[in-house]
């Protein structure tokens, strides 16, 4: 018969490897901390060939230090580790395939390095084992890819190894709950050490090591989009939605996926939206990273509450400044939290609108581009109709189809796209380029970012297709064709249905909704360019260089 | 908050229209009458039918006036044979009106890279004879120079704006010979990182140059302000002494110490 | 060298007034728009981007669908896509009345 003690053991083994792993780094630790120059030797002191590594790869903040010193260890002590990063989006990132240190990879998004992962793959230099949406990654987190070691980002640490994270909190939390509580070692880089931290974002006793990094941790403001930028086709666009679709089904609980076209949707809410008398009565509540293009509407008192995924470089001031409107903590900053505002998206919401570059006559909509594997985001969570809601909105209940007793409500889901790309090249497509990239890339599903049968709705500057109303395949497809313009779709639409459509209200053009094509122009916009956004914001809002003109 | 109206935002036609006073302007040369280069079809270019230049006769402040503006959006506001063209000769009918005793007030609306390097020489020429008919109509009044757009003014053109008797800068506007990438291209990172947006702004913008003395009046951007000091330097000044500039300038600093001598004197 | 497409309507309502909207700059068009004594719309296309003049024809067929005018219509293209050049041809429409 076996010992109680071994046997014992045999249930705790994660516990066991990873004081084994602690101990190979213990003398470059002390007080739970080590120096930069030992942070090499630390890494190939804890990790073991094929580990599950965590890299805290954000959308905007980026653990930069840990994974530039990961990719500097020996690949003959530390080869073949699994990956797993929501974005893949450094230079160092796609190092580590091409050296042989790590050799799997799940993640999200790659956007900066989907070329070279391209390349990759084309190379046999990685396994994709998926891609996946944020919150279907940190999911799995807690299931099958559970990590063993965590690289993380804080602004601070103080002397208990408790973090403050900040305005840009994002991931951490979640992926540190993930890997502490499994027995997996949480390694974070901070900017500094303080005696005492304006609060505690991630206790310490959750954290293993913290290193003082070279530098302050990499972050991009993803979320700023220039007014400048912004031309009378998309105010065109920005009316549609406003009319059509806002105050059509009184969308007061909502989400925009970032770009040019949503941006001028939020400068058109105290100009056209106040004109048409809807402050109060859509756009109150946002699941919404701090866009500095909201500026406005929140200043005309449209909005009630805004909970972020993460921050944004340069909006630190304004949001602490309007703490009633954001989630902030005690010491006045930021909390953002991506896994619950995806969470909140996904069932608080009533609404999405995204853009796209390519969309087929079954509104499938895709932003990959041969030669690129570029991967999702957020966009597949928050753009899609869950079917585990259960609390009516009235929204959500008119958009309810049918008499029968058992039924369900719907989330409005919109696709922007105008007809034809910048480049001249037609966006609606008979078959999209995800699906030769599928076979190109090996993957088993063509990269579908938001699935036709989720969408309600898809505005062009040609018109809306209601797609919710439309009976059958046939029906969409007519829809669509009809908003399509001179598309080679497009051009395919027959007119007699096109007019019985618009009667029966599954498609309307600008008279249809009373816009007038003429009245869009860029001199509704709040504000027009990012001077005029600093203005708004009574200078809280901090332009990063990049985007001063003055 | 809005209440200003942005002269940045409007086009070249509407600056002008703006400026003058209400319902008195009158286009000479317009689109209708298709003055298009000649040169930039073969180049794979598509002539705009004002060659991006607008001039028109109206009157400011009651008085008769002429106001050329240069079309920043029109391959960066550059200036070709026909555009030159049209402003020389504005200013050289100008210049003649006086000579006939005719009052007539005089405003240039710099949105300009300069020359337009598809004309080569043509465009060098028109930059001479604009610069001539400057100082030519600066002995009968002051000649107004606006730079307000979003280009701002460089290349020939700065030394056009650089002649004229008075100047209004706006915060956006730059003003500059050399643009900040032929600054960073000949004379190394250190001396310009073009890509410093702040940096650029705090070299060459509206606020220095009249920091420096090189600007007469520096503006928000605002129509209503703009049209003030316009009326204020065009009309209402008496002949306008050589600006001195408020601080010597040391040819030998460089940007870096300039810049830092600058901040310590106007933080 | 620059690609130039003319395309006739036949038939329409003359116009009043003339009008010039728009500029010549990457992804935009410039577009004069003026009466005519022809019973008949004439536009003259310049553009420097090849190979769209299905999408040309498309677009300014499915404007005079919507405005049967009579007028003479001249484009100066950068490369403006068609959702731009439908928008500037109802701008310019517009500003003409």
């Amino acid at each position: 018969m076996i010992s109680d003690g071994a046997r014992a053991d045999r249930w705790t083994q994660r516990r066991t490897r990873k004081a084994e792993r602690l101990a190979r780094a213990a003398r470059y630790v002390r007080n739970g901390r080590f120096a930069a120059s030992d942070a090499v030797a630390v890494l190939e002191a804890i990790l073991e060939p094929r580990d599950r590594v965590c890299v805290e790869g954000n959308n905007q903040k980026q653990a930069d230090f840990l994974s530039r010193s990961l990719a500097l260890v020996d690949p003959s002590r530390i080869h073949d580790l699994h990956l797993l990063i929501s974005v893949l989006g450094r230079p160092e990132h796609i190092d580590l395939f091409e050296r042989g240190i790590a050799q799997r990879v799940d993640f999200s998004f790659s956007g900066p390095q989907s070329l070279r992962l391209a390349q990759l793959v084309a190379d046999e230099k990685v396994q994709i084992g998926a891609i996946h949406t944020y919150l279907e990654l940190f999911a799995r987190y807690f299931v099958d890819l559970t990590p063993q070691i965590a690289l993380v980002t804080a602004d601070a640490a103080d002397g208990f190894g408790n973090l403050y994270t900040g305005a840009n909190t994002e991931e951490t939390p979640t992926i540190v709950e993930a890997t502490a509580f499994r027995d997996g070692i949480v390694i974070a880089q901070v900017n500094e050490i303080r005696d005492e931290l304006p609060r505690v974002d991630i206790p310490g006793s959750w954290i293993d090591l913290v290193v003082v990094a070279d530098r302050p941790y990499a972050i991009e403001p993803l979320f700023t989009r220039d007014p400048e930028l912004i031309d009378d086709v998309q105010v065109l666009m920005a009316m549609l939605v406003i009319r059509g679709v806002y105050e059509k089904h009184r969308i007061k609980r909502l989400n925009h996926g970032i770009g040019f076209d949503t941006a001028a949707i939020e400068l058109l809410l105290p100009t056209y939206g106040e004109s048409l008398g809807l402050r109060g009565e859509i756009c109150t509540h946002w699941a919404l990273n701090p866009h500095p293009t909201l500026i406005p509407a929140i200043e005309r008192g449209w909005v009630e509450s805004v909970h972020c995924f993460g921050g944004e470089l340069g909006m630190e001031r304004y949001v602490a400044a309007r703490s009633d409107v954001f989630f902030t903590g005690s010491d006045g900053s930021l909390r953002s939290n991506r896994a619950m505002c995806q969470t909140a998206g996904l069932y608080a919401n009533d609404c999405f609108v995204g853009s796209t570059l390519q969309i087929d006559r079954d509104a499938n909509s895709s932003t990959a581009t041969l030669g690129r594997i570029a991967g999702f985001g957020g966009a597949p969570n928050l753009g899609n109709d869950p079917h585990g809601r259960r609390h009516p909105s009235p929204t959500w209940l008119a958009m309810a189809s049918g008499d029968a007793e058992i039924r369900r409500g719907r989330k409005v889901v919109v696709q922007l796209v105008q007809t034809f790309r910048e480049s001249g090249v037609p966006t609606f497509v008979e078959r999209l380029d995800a699906v030769e990239l599928a076979r190109s890339a090996k993957l088993d599903l063509p990269p579908v970012m938001i699935y036709g049968d989720d969408v309600t709705h898809v505005v062009t500057e040609e018109g809306i297709a209601y797609l919710y109303k439309a009976e059958g395949v046939d029906d969409r497809r007519a829809a669509l064709a009809a908003i399509a313009g001179v598309t080679p779709v497009g051009m395919l639409r027959d007119s007699d249905r096109t007019v019985a459509l618009r009667r029966s209200g599954v498609v309307a053009y600008p008279e249809d909704l009373g816009v007038r094509r003429t009245e869009a122009s860029r001199s509704l916009l709040a504000a027009r360019t990012m001077r005029d956004l600093v203005e708004w914001s009574g200078g809280l809002y901090e332009p990063p260089a990049r985007f001063r003109s003055w | 908050m809005k209440t200003r109206i942005s002269f940045a935002e409007l086009s070249a036609r509407e600056r002008v229209r703006a400026l003058l006073d209400p319902g008195t302007f009158r286009e000479l040369i317009d689109p209708f009458e298709r003055m298009r280069s000649p040169y930039l079809a073969e180049q794979r270019i598509v002539a705009q039918s004002d060659d991006g230049v607008v001039v028109a006769r109206g009157t400011l402040g009651g008085e008769n006036a002429v106001i050329v503006a240069t079309d920043g959006r029109y391959l960066g506001g550059s200036i070709g044979e026909i555009g030159g063209a049209k402003i020389a000769g504005a200013l050289e009918c100008a210049a003649d009106a006086w000579a006939r005793n005719e009052r007539t007030r005089v405003a240039i609306l710099f949105d300009s890279g300069g020359i337009r390097l598809q004309e080569a020489n043509l465009g060098i020429l028109a930059v001479a004879e604009i610069c001539d008919a400057i100082v030519a109509l600066r002995a009968f009044t002051p000649v107004i120079a606006i730079v307000a757009g979003r280009v701002g003014v460089y290349g020939g053109m700065s030394i056009a704006a650089s002649l004229c008797s008075a100047s209004i800068v706006s915060e956006g506007a730059r003003v500059g010979l050399n643009g900040p990438d032929v600054v960073e291209e000949e004379a190394g990172l250190a001396e310009l990182d073009a890509r410093d947006r702040p940096l650029v702004w705090r070299a060459t913008g509206g606020r220095r140059r009249h920091a420096q003395g090189q600007a007469t009046r520096f503006v928000t951007d605002d129509v209503d302000v703009i049209r003030a000091a316009l009326h204020e330097l065009a009309i209402h000044a008496t002949p306008i002494a050589p600006i001195a500039p408020k601080i010597p300038i040391d040819p030998t600093l460089s940007l870096a110490d300039f810049d830092r001598e600058l901040g310590r004197r106007f933080s | 060298m620059i690609e130039t497409l003319e395309i006739i309507n036949e038939g329409g309502t003359p116009i009043a007034r003339r009008a010039h909207i728009g500029v010549v700059a990457s992804g935009n068009c410039e577009l004069l728009i003026e009466p005519t004594s022809e019973p008949r719309a004439r536009v003259l296309i310049r553009t420097s981007v090849r190979g769209y003049e299905a999408a040309w024809r498309a677009v300014i067929a499915r404007f005079f669908e919507r405005h049967p005018i009579a007028a003479r219509i001249e484009i100066d293209d950068f490369g403006a896509t068609p959702s731009v050049v439908a928008l500037r041809l109802e701008q310019a429409l517009e500003a003409a009345s």
